[in-house]
């Protein structure tokens, strides 16, 4: 009987069959591929933390642990590739005389950190140690130490240790320390710590030189002196964060074991790989929350489509009943049927998945792991076949239970509102999604450090409701319009399909008004898929926007050239040259005092930046880029300062602000007047936190040094990393030449780092295929479900361009509806997806992204695809009708 | 095959009135080789204007078809039907042909009122003229309290009145009735038939009703027998006294 009933619905309804199993496939394979993503994202997260921890573990000797015995148990763990040992002493601080002549000063600094590095540190852990200028071996001073000092490569320092013994050393270069956060960490301290603030005064010193200095203190006191073991480890088995994590955490406590006390472990690896782990974690639930209405959509349409042959699906239950079934045997029929389009779906979902992955990702894996792989692709089938038994086995369950076919026909004028409409559910709704959008809007996102200074985001789960509930709350406010609309509008509506319909205008907006529960249905279900299309469209887009502003803002511009030394030549020429290069902007760096706050202070060209690189208005406030360097221009004393400095110094747009620089000459700090006019939120290559931008001739004619420090290039935003080689090929070794390209990788949180371009083209090509099911898979159901109407007024004498003029005016009310509610509702979700997960954007967006020529495009499909449906519809309508009405 | 209209506008030739339609040696036939069937077989025949006609026969026999054909709503595919008396094909005029069909032919989403306007706005009447004309059908026929109801909403019988008010509506000077009470039961059967019948005779219109109810066939004039797609005409039954009224 199953079997046979089975053949029977291949050979006769292999249609509704094969339509079913497309839009179960559509859902399923939404959901596999998302997995795919995941993978991919996961392997990327991974890989960028291992990259950006040169010391996986800082092992901290404790007394009294002999430090050789735990550096050989370090050397012996498992999947380590480097370990040497690393002093650490405290200082009482830092003394230096600078200046010439009868000009000298001594600065003195509070107290500090002194390092003592084994020989080719900088080679075994690539990024710990950033050279700015001198040498790169020797003594090493942290940058703001040196500015706190004064001093330049070739100064003398004293170094002051406690007990009082002192020594004095020689400085070879100044570098920066990337990783200070984690460098100075408090080794063992507990998960709820807070992080500890690195030191502010920072001198590297060979081990030698450093067993050498601090001898006399150590003598002292044996705790002056901390040995530290720095380790690098091989890269985790596991491309997911969290089975990465678990590894190197167990691995690290299993050292701690080992060494029974001798040591604890700073786990940094781990640390970071915690923090991807929840970055992972929340990667999984935003892309599902992004995938989401595209599977809610490809459910509705599958049931819309197999309940277009629900009146056949009636009569022929009723026949089994009438041949003796019994309802569970009949639901038993169903079930079969449902089951079979569900595995059909879930199969075809899931070998599209995997070859769209293979596609759009280089995997046809659906997990990181073969667990989750397994869990995905379980989880894609299941939903497959839950969609099924909605679509297929609930309605057979239904009508067993109340509906008559007559009763299902009903056109139901004058039913009742449904209950959530009566009750004001809608309304309900969409005020709670402004009240969690209110609460999440006031607190935002924060990138917050973790114990071991691990960037990591902060985040609020409930921010998913609002939008969530904008979603749902639009739809059933829009289906509440239409219903209205078609309902106490019907002069308007005649009037505006007056052109289409003719004067069968009033005709066809009374039968609009009595079928507006089935077209308000229509109009949602393509408002939904616009929306859906809109709102992640619009979301991606911004988020690539702004994934592109921080690289550029980190990096500086396509490509930029720092001097080691800087030269007051202007090498401008020579790099313009360079073939692909757009633009070259001179930049001077320079640090400047603000009262005692030492900050960063860049000399700008203020008649070329603008065009010559990607400055965004949203950097400034006060005016835009373009005005605010036509005021550096104008009044060359101006100067741009950040908000924290306004808000610090009580500051006004024309106030004096004297800024203490460095004179070329002297070496002294000497005081320049400035006037304050704007504020600089963000400026390539600044730090986040304060800096100052100023007229570069002024500060050059001020200070009697026009070098300058760095040089941005912009390429067009092409062929970067070629025109990088290229520059440093001109320019040989002496400079530090970046590219965005590496920029890219190295900025923001992990989750940030992940590359949405993928999954973007992913889920916006599945929107467009819904938005243009929704538009002409409903219509064209509708008009196959009327075929019967049409033809009885094709009898009445109905030529075809009147009944042309029927559906087209019946179609225009439905897109139109249909696209100027989903664009409204998708705007709408667009700014609140943007804004509840700001902390997603760094940096956060002053505009959102539009991407017109995408929804152009999905416009234009879901428009062929209603006049596709029009155009089939309307060849049934040319039919004799007497062969319809039979058919029938 | 062919379907034509006839030369002259005329309703008379040679002070012989004019058939409104008139077939000669008609065929139709669905399908072809060994699938074909042939509903309809080399019919000929002519309905005057002011005949009451009953075609009966047995289920499948070719009345329907026959009506179709009539009615200019298919084609034959041997001989010719033609509508001499009503200047040309009936398709596009419905004014001419009405067509009361064997089931629901409502449309659903249209009240009773539109529904029986519809064929007057199709045909180019204002909306308003077209409602006003309905209104007056229902009028006729007693139901306007029918006029805002929709089809869902009627009874068999009431859905079948509504029916022939669509085609009273029109003013047809050709009412063609495809089994009317078919799915009705006895008394309102009855009703159906009383009321196709008044309005036929107030319309002066001829009827021809594809039925096989021997109660429906004896209450009119004339009897055309079908079987097997072939047409037997027979000899005008004997006529009965009418009611006053009944012919206009």
């Amino acid at each position: 009987m199953t079997g046979l009933w089975l053949a029977g619905l291949v050979r006769n309804r292999s249609g509704r069959l094969v339509m079913t199993a497309a839009g179960i496939a559509l859902a399923v394979a939404l959901l596999a591929t998302l997995g795919s993503f995941l993978a991919t994202s996961q392997a990327t997260m991974t890989a960028r933390v291992v990259r950006s921890v040169p010391v996986a573990w800082q092992v901290e000797v404790q007394p009294p642990g002999d430090p050789a015995t735990v550096l050989a148990a370090v050397q012996a763990a498992a999947d380590i590739t480097v370990a040497v040992p690393v002093g650490v002493s405290r200082t009482t601080g830092f003394a230096a005389t600078t200046g010439v002549a009868d000009q000298r000063t001594t600065q003195q600094t509070g107290p500090g950190v002194i390092l003592g590095m084994p020989d080719g540190y900088g080679e075994d852990f690539p990024g710990e140690i950033r050279l700015l200028a001198g040498a790169a071996t020797g003594v090493l001073i942290a940058q703001q130490t040196a500015a706190n000092l004064h001093v330049v490569p070739g100064d003398n320092v004293e170094v002051q240790l406690p007990g009082g013994h002192s020594g004095n050393i020689s400085i070879d270069g100044v570098v920066d320390l990337p990783q200070a956060n984690s460098l100075f960490q408090k080794v063992g301290a507990g998960p709820g710590a807070q992080p500890v603030a690195p030191p502010d005064n920072v001198i590297l010193l060979p081990r030698a030189q450093f067993d050498n200095l601090t001898a006399p203190a150590l003598a002292l006191d044996p705790s002056a002196v901390v040995t530290q073991i720095h380790a690098g480890r091989a890269a985790p088995a596991s491309p997911d964060p969290a089975v990465a994590f678990t590894q190197v955490t167990a691995a690290a406590r299993n050292l701690e074991v080992t060494l029974a006390g001798a040591a604890l472990v700073g786990d940094n690896l781990g640390a970071s790989l915690d923090a991807a782990r929840s970055d992972s974690r929340y990667a999984q639930i935003l892309f599902l929350f992004l995938a989401g209405p595209g599977v809610v959509l490809a459910t509705v349409l599958t049931v819309v489509v197999a309940g277009a042959g629900s009146d056949r699906r009636r009569r022929e239950q009723a026949l089994l009943r009438t041949r003796g079934l019994r309802p569970a045997q009949v639901i038993g029929l169903a079930a079969v049927e449902a089951g079979a389009v569900g595995i059909a779906g879930a199969a075809l979902g899931l070998a599209a998945a995997a070859v769209i992955g293979r596609v759009a990702f280089g995997s046809a894996s659906l997990g990181a792991s073969p667990l989750s792989a397994v869990a995905w692709a379980a989880a894609a089938a299941l939903t497959g076949l839950a969609v099924a038994a909605l679509a297929v086995l609930l309605p057979t369950v239904r009508d067993l239970r109340s509906t008559s076919v007559m009763a299902a026909r009903s056109t139901g004028r004058g039913a009742r509102l449904p209950l959530w409409a009566r009750l004001g559910v809608d309304i309900v709704v969409l005020a709670i999604s402004a009240l969690v959008f209110w609460s999440v809007a006031r607190t935002k996102y924060t990138l917050v450090l973790a114990p071991e200074g691990v960037p990591t985001i902060s985040v609020n789960y409930w921010a998913f409701l609002g939008p969530i509930l904008l979603w749902l709350g639009s739809a059933m406010l829009l289906w509440r319009v239409c219903e209205l609309l078609l309902r106490r509008g019907v002069g308007p509506i005649r009037s505006l399909i007056r052109p289409i319909a003719g004067p069968l205008s009033a005709t066809s907006v009374a039968s609009m008004s009595r079928r507006r529960i089935t077209l308000a249905r229509s109009v949602v279900l393509l408002a939904l898929a616009v929306s859906f299309a809109v709102s992640t469209a619009t979301f991606t887009a911004t988020y690539r926007q702004q994934a592109e502003a921080d690289a550029l803002l980190t990096n500086g511009a396509d490509v930029t050239v720092t001097q080691a030394a800087p030269t007051a030549t202007d090498g401008t020429g020579s790099l313009t040259a360079i073939p692909g290069v757009r633009a070259v902007e001179p930049l001077q760096h320079r640090f400047a005092y603000v009262g005692a706050d030492l900050q960063d202070l860049y000399g700008v060209r203020p008649s070329t930046i603008v065009d010559a690189t990607a400055l965004a208005d949203a950097y400034f406030s006060g005016g835009t880029a373009r005005e605010l360097m036509a005021q550096l221009a104008a009044n060359p004393d101006s100067v741009l300062v950040s908000q924290e400095t306004i808000t610090d110094f009580q500051l006004s747009p024309g106030d004096l602000i004297n800024l203490r620089l460095q004179d070329a000459t002297t070496q002294e700090y000497i005081e320049v007047p400035f006037h304050v006019v704007g504020v600089g939120k963000e400026f390539p290559t600044a730090p986040s936190d304060s800096f100052l931008i100023a007229n570069a001739d002024y500060i050059a004619s001020a200070t009697g040094n026009p070098a300058i420090g760095t040089y941005l290039i912009d390429t067009g935003g092409r062929n970067q990393a070629a025109v990088a080689d290229q520059v440093r090929s001109v320019l040989g070794q002496d400079v530090t030449v970046t590219d965005i390209t590496q920029a890219r990788s190295h900025v923001g949180s992990s989750l940030t780092s992940v590359d949405l371009g993928g999954l973007s083209r992913l889920e916006l090509g599945f929107a467009v295929v819904i938005a243009a099911a929704a538009g002409g898979l409903v219509l064209a159901l509708d008009l196959a479900e009327r075929r019967r109407t049409f033809a009885l007024t094709r009898v009445l004498g109905a030529t075809s361009r009147q009944l042309r003029g029927l559906v087209s005016s019946e179609t225009a009310v439905v897109t139109v509806f249909g696209l100027v509610g989903g664009a409204v509702a998708g705007w709408a979700l667009s700014r609140m997806l943007v804004a509840v997960l700001n902390g997603v954007f760094d940096p956060p967006p002053s505009t959102i992204a539009v991407p017109w020529a995408y929804l152009g495009i999905t416009t234009a499909v879901i428009a062929a695809a209603v006049a596709l449906a029009s155009v089939v519809g309307g060849r049934n309508l040319n039919r004799p009708a007497v062969e319809e009405l039979r058919e029938l | 095959m062919k379907v034509t209209g006839p030369e002259s506008k005329s309703n008379t030739e040679n002070n012989r009135p004019l058939p409104l339609v008139s077939a000669v040696d008609v065929s139709l036939t669905y399908g072809s080789g060994a699938q074909a069937v042939v509903a309809v077989h080399r019919a000929t025949c002519e309905v005057m204007a002011g005949q009451r006609i009953a075609l009966v026969g047995a289920s499948g026999s070719g009345k329907s078809t026959l009506l179709h054909l009539f009615a200019g709503l298919e084609r034959p595919t041997l001989g010719t039907v033609t509508w001499p008396a009503l200047g040309g094909r009936p398709l596009g005029w419905p004014r001419s042909v009405g067509v009361v069909f064997q089931g629901p032919s409502l449309i659903p989403a249209l009240d009773v009122v539109e529904n029986v306007a519809l064929p007057l706005v199709l045909n180019g009447e204002a909306d308003d003229v077209a409602r006003e004309r309905a209104q007056q059908a229902l009028e006729q026929l007693g139901i306007t309290a029918l006029g805002a109801a929709l089809p869902d909403e009627l009874s068999g019988g009431q859905a079948q009145r509504v029916a022939v008010a669509r085609v009273l509506a029109s003013r047809p000077r050709l009412v063609l009735a495809d089994e009317p009470t078919g799915q009705l039961d006895r008394i309102t059967a009855d009703t159906v038939v009383e009321v196709l019948l008044k309005a036929v005779a107030d319309l002066g219109a001829a009827l021809v009703v594809a039925t096989h109810d021997g109660r429906v066939a004896d209450r009119l004039d004339d009897v055309w027998h079908m079987s097997d797609g072939r047409l037997h005409l027979r000899a005008p039954a004997p006529q009965k006294p009418l009611a006053a009224g009944e012919r206009s």
